[in-house]
């Protein structure tokens, strides 16, 4: 049976080349459908990789209870120190708890493409960069803590203007100078840090936005939540900092692969269409061929196989052609979204996904005609012109 | 049209190819319908946003329900600024409704907002009614539906941030009207009384607001104006940020240009038809060659026979276009019932312009696929052509 599989598939790919530009309707609808899908998808693709990787499961955030965001959630200088002497938080080398304030506050800046927009300018309390091994510099220097100087994450220049070394960024009392860039590979990249009592005296704002702490262990986590949900005193959610990245992304991916997978959908139908189209009439072109392989013994069953393993081929090459482009035009480009900054990503799941789902088509597109090429009448077939 | 029996004939010899042609055509424009209907919505909203409108927040820190918000003043200081007709402020409360996922957003709205919108749909009674009860609701069709809310009910919402003097964060309203919705307000509203707002904040927070919307009285000076507003306050303790009302509400400010991106998938969509389409007729003529010879022998014209290979292309383009934009606009209208609204994604609106793009396409698909064969048979030699060699 799997030879005879294989021959009929032989003879079949060797005949494509006649029926070539009739095939290249699969091809080039797959490649289609395959490239608008990956091109898409490689924006929430690259925006949910910089959220997740900025979510560390060895960290715990500790946010006002119920907030949806950095920018919503309150902790009061009282709180925080409360936050900060709970149990399970890892020590620093001179013993205090390895836990740091921070502020997120968005800062008006200008788009490269002349548009207003908001940076998020974060706050680095003192222990901000040990409970960060990720952070590095990469040129200039680090801010001095209690000046007005601020530092800018490697990407923020890709989207935003006047973000490089030297430049000046407005703030309520006056221009503060950017000292030195840095890179932490992740959502940090696109924003600006600066320190965090004399932003907090810049914006007048009382209030931290968020805890994060670094956890003692990966087990800890579970004590360090009941001693602040159980604390009267507080009114805060904690959460590991990888959960939380995931918490506020779902909102936007989901629109997202909606929107994404959604025209994805139409596309593949219009090209199931095609599919139907074109093995139907390779399966006419083919009629008296397969009649004879089946007067010679051939089963039916082979037959059909062939035929659908033809659409597979030719949505598969589609498909590459179409990830090809995505991942050639899409894939580490600097993309942004709201005030997120991130590279967009065609990554190798993708493109399986991708791939797979071109083969769903080809599957689905393939077996009527194989059907019909199966089951038609050998005499007839063979009496046919 | 005397020739269109001729056509549907031909069409009609390959019924399974003519229809999934069609069908292929047809999910192709629907697509089309979608994204470049979305872009006419998005350029319905930039021509309803007014030029005589700026929107004012406070320029660091955000605008969040938790931030400090502008001095309720700042409407009556920049009220007298030469060329402002009139100002209204807001503050928001910003929540969820039961469950954290409920999200829920009410704007505490003064006297004056009514008649900054004049446009809206929204009744000087309505807005009386508003005035005279603290804890009226105006809402939107969009958000009375999902909340299933209907006038005299209560709805109870928990802001987190807002803490109110009583120190509890729970919020009660009660809704007075369902009205019609705004056009930016894509996913409906909901709106309340500032006082209400004001009075129930802690007494360190009262008299601030979160949003101002000025009216000038020279559409032209606006953007000139918002700059002298800003500047103004540059140095005072809550700094501005203003935009005109167009600027405010460009799709483009996040950072995603999204009328090419929906330009550019409909262009794939265009390119898979076009392919399809193309095969389809090289096909069909190749097969009927003999067909097309006799047709000029009995005294049919080059460009007859060429009209005829056109609008056997053209027809199943321009009827799968017809279909695809209907389907289209189908789609638009159902989603926001089904769904409960994408996050308040604007529906694509399927105008005119769209249909008449769509047809244009249409007729360029059709154009450029009969293109190849039209010139075959127009360099035809008909006796071969016969003899069927």
């Amino acid at each position: 049976m799997l030879r005879q599989i294989f021959v009929v598939s032989a003879i079949n790919f060797k005949s494509l080349r006649q029926r070539l530009w009739r095939s290249l309707v699969i091809v080039v609808g797959m490649a289609c459908v395959i490239g608008v899908l990956l091109s898409m998808l490689s924006l929430t693709e690259g925006m949910l990789a910089a959220y997740m990787k900025t979510g560390d499961p060895g960290r715990a955030i500790v946010v006002s209870t119920g907030a949806q965001g950095e920018g919503n959630s309150n902790i009061s200088r009282d709180k925080a120190r409360l936050i900060m002497d709970a149990p399970g938080i890892a020590k620093a080398p001179d013993s205090s708890p390895l836990a740091d304030a921070g502020i997120n506050s968005g800062v008006p800046v200008i788009r490269v493409n002349g548009r207003p927009a908001y940076d998020t300018l974060r706050g680095f309390g003192p222990k901000g960069v040990m409970l960060r091994p990720e952070f590095h510099m990469v040129s200039g220097r680090m801010f001095r803590a209690g000046t007005r100087e601020l530092i800018v994450g490697v990407l923020a220049k890709t989207q935003f203007r006047n973000m490089n070394v030297g430049d000046k960024v407005i703030l309520p009392d006056g221009e503060w100078p950017i000292v030195g860039s840095y890179t932490t590979g992740d959502l940090l990249d696109g924003q600006l840090i600066g320190d965090t009592e004399t932003v907090m005296k810049a914006i007048r704002r009382p209030a931290y936005n968020s805890v994060l702490v670094r956890l003692a262990s990966p087990s800890s986590f579970a004590g360090f939540k009941r001693a602040l949900t159980t604390n009267p005193a507080l009114a805060v959610d904690p959460y590991l900092q990888s959960e939380w990245y995931k918490k506020i992304s779902e909102g936007f991916s989901t629109f997202f692969k909606v929107i994404a997978y959604g025209i994805g959908i139409i596309m593949g139908v219009g090209a199931l269409f095609g599919c139907f189209n074109t093995m139907y009439a390779a399966v006419a072109a083919r009629a008296r061929e397969i009649a004879t392989l089946r007067a010679i013994g051939y089963d039916a069953f082979p037959v059909a196989v062939s035929v659908i393993l033809e659409a597979i081929a030719l949505a598969v090459a589609g498909a590459l052609i179409g990830a090809l482009f995505a991942w050639t035009l899409y894939d580490g480009v600097d993309g942004a979204f709201g005030n997120s900054v991130f590279k967009l990503t065609v990554s190798p799941t993708l493109i399986g996904t991708a791939i797979l789902w071109a083969i769903g088509v080809a599957l689905l597109g393939g077996l009527l005609p194989s059907v019909r090429a199966a089951r038609r009448p050998v005499v007839e077939a063979l009496r046919a012109t | 049209m005397k020739y269109l029996p001729l056509v549907w004939a031909a069409i009609m010899r390959k019924p399974a190819r003519a229809i999934l042609t069609l069908l292929s055509v047809m999910v192709a424009f629907t697509l089309f319908g979608l994204t470049i209907g979305l872009n006419a919505t998005f350029v319905k909203f930039s021509e309803m946003a007014r030029a005589d409108r700026i929107w004012t927040q406070q320029r660091f820190g955000g605008g969040g329900p938790s931030g400090g918000g502008m001095p309720r003043a700042l409407v009556e200081q920049i009220g007298r600024i030469p060329g402002v007709s009139q100002v209204a402020g807001m503050g928001f409360v910003g929540g969820y409704h039961g469950d954290p996922k409920n999200r829920v957003f009410i704007w505490m709205v003064d006297d004056k907002l009514g008649k900054v919108f004049n446009e809206w749909e929204i009744t000087p009674q309505q807005w009386d009614k508003v005035r005279a009860n603290r804890r009226g609701l105006l809402i939107s069709k969009i958000q009375a539906g999902r909340w299933h809310l209907k006038p005299g009910d209560n709805f109870t919402m928990t802001a987190p941030g807002l803490k109110k003097a009583d120190g509890t964060n729970s919020w009660t309203f009660q809704v007075l009207e369902v009205t019609n919705e705004i056009s930016f307000a894509t996913d409906g509203f909901m709106m309340g009384n500032y006082d209400f707002y004001d009075k129930s904040r802690p007494l360190a927070d009262q008299s601030r607001m979160v949003q101002m919307f000025i009216q000038t009285s020279n559409p032209d000076q606006s953007a000139a104006l918002a700059q002298r507003i800003d500047a103004t306050y540059a140095s005072s303790a809550t700094p501005l940020q203003s935009t005109t009302e167009k600027a405010a509400l460009d799709v483009s400010n996040n950072g995603l240009d999204f009328i090419t991106v929906d330009r550019e998938i409909a262009l794939a969509g265009m390119f898979m038809v076009l392919f399809l389409t193309a095969n389809g007729i090289a096909q069909a003529v190749r097969e009927r060659f003999a067909e097309f010879a006799t047709l000029k022998t009995i005294g049919f014209s080059d460009w007859g026979v060429i009209g005829l290979v056109f609008a056997e292309a053209a027809l199943p383009c321009i009827l799968g276009a017809i279909l695809g934009v209907g389907l289209a606009g189908l789609i638009a209208a159902m989603v926001p019932r089904v769904g409960q609204g994408i996050g308040g994604f604007p529906m694509p609106t399927v105008t005119g312009g769209v249909v008449l793009w769509a047809m244009l396409c249409a007729a360029i698909v059709a154009l450029i696929s009969s293109a190849l064969p039209a010139l075959r048979l127009k360099r035809m030699d008909i006796a071969t052509a016969l003899s069927g060699r």
